[in-house]
């Protein structure tokens, strides 16, 4: 069936070639050729506009009462360049800051681990936030309806120690979280 | 003719194809990490030390950093009263370290800097204890009052520790540098105790 079919399409090649002389022979002659293309959903990040993309904040504890401190605080960095070319989605996430060395359970009285909320604005209308602490984030992911191009400005904030503010946090040269910031584009 | 067209349409595909490869290289999903870090350095701290209700016998309270004996001899026979006192300091150290406990004479003596050593059957000097209790563990420090010198017990411990730090004082009835229940000799009479939480 199928050779039957390529056989038809070459027979029909063949009146094209056929009737070519006939066409030659008029004045004026135009083809017409569909030029199509596509864009696909496309969304980039951008980078970090000024200094490194590294939350840094110090010592994290009061060295009078080894609580943590209630001043606690870091500047936002800015993404530059992003875009995407369709409907977006923008979802934070974060992981807690934890002692990187002391790896056991904390004893009691204390905790390894600090809780913040990291958040991302500039994109949407409310913006993306995701706290460390909670079970649920319903907020951590918001969406655009259009495409969009603009700086989205990344903040941390709310720290807390995991387990509660009267616990102290264990010693250790290293504490490290992570917040992501994901562009996605939907249909 | 034909040819010419076959050789034209094959460069505009080659020419899309050029055009979208970046884009396809390109993703409907981009993310960006930020790190977050911090550092807890390590801390020591010992708070104001506070009588625990009940567990003073024979001392007047706390003046400042100092504890006093209400009546350190017996009026009738000059041997030492018994006294005892226990204290609690709200501490942390948030990591392994060591308690050491400090008695800068070796027990009670004469404030006034003096070594009697020509008074026959007089006590001279004080022996006391002074026990401490902190997280997981429990130690003392027997001080003999026989010379006067600077003694001092140290102990571990393993875990970063936080809550209240105990320490219980305790002059025994009779207590004496030369034999039990000796009269003691007039006088003022008094150590300095230190507490260190610090690293090992």
């Amino acid at each position: 069936m199928k050779q039957q079919v390529i056989l038809a399409g070459l027979a029909s090649a063949a009146l094209v070639a056929l009737a070519a002389p006939a066409q030659a022979a008029t004045e004026t002659d135009s083809k017409n050729f569909g030029v199509q293309g596509n864009v696909p959903p496309l969304c980039v990040g951008g980078t970090v506009s000024a200094g490194t993309d590294t939350f840094d904040l110090g010592v994290l504890i009061n060295t009078t009462s080894g609580l943590l401190r209630t001043d606690l605080s870091a500047p936002s960095k800015t993404l530059t360049g992003s875009f995407c070319s369709a409907r977006s989605t923008i979802a934070v996430t974060a992981t807690p800051i934890v002692a990187q060395t002391f790896t056991a359970a904390a004893p009691a009285g204390f905790s390894r681990s600090v809780d913040y909320t990291a958040t991302a604005s500039g994109w949407t209308p409310a913006a993306a936030s995701f706290a460390t602490a909670s079970a649920s984030n319903p907020a951590a992911t918001q969406t655009r309806d259009t495409a969009f191009s603009g700086p989205i400005t990344v903040g941390i904030g709310s720290f807390a120690t995991t387990g509660g503010n009267t616990l102290r946090l264990v010693a250790d040269t290293q504490y490290r979280g992570t917040v992501t910031i994901t562009l996605t584009a939907v249909n | 003719m034909a040819r010419d067209f076959a050789l034209k349409l094959a460069a505009g595909l080659a020419l899309a194809g050029s055009l979208t490869a970046p884009a396809l290289a390109q993703s409907a999903q981009d993310a960006k990490s930020f790190p977050v870090v911090g550092n807890a350095p390590e801390v020591c701290a010992l708070d104001q030390g506070r009588l625990r209700p009940g567990q003073l016998i024979n001392f007047s309270g706390v003046d400042g950093d100092t504890l006093q004996i209400l009546q350190l001899v017996d009026s009738q026979s000059l041997a030492a009263r018994p006294a005892s006192a226990t204290l609690t300091f709200s501490a942390v150290c948030n990591f392994p370290h060591r308690v050491r406990i400090e008695s800068a004479n070796n027990g009670l003596w004469p404030t006034d800097g003096r070594q009697i050593t020509q008074a026959p059957g007089f006590a001279t000097a004080l022996p006391y204890d002074a026990s401490v209790q902190w997280g997981p563990i429990t130690g003392a420090l027997r001080t003999d009052a026989k010379v006067r010198r600077l003694v001092e017990e140290r102990f571990s411990i393993d875990v970063p520790t936080a809550g209240d730090f105990q320490l219980s004082l305790k002059l025994e009835a009779g207590a004496s540098n030369t034999q039990v229940n000796a009269p003691v000799l007039a006088g003022v009479y008094g150590d300095t105790l230190r507490i260190y939480l610090e690293p090992r």
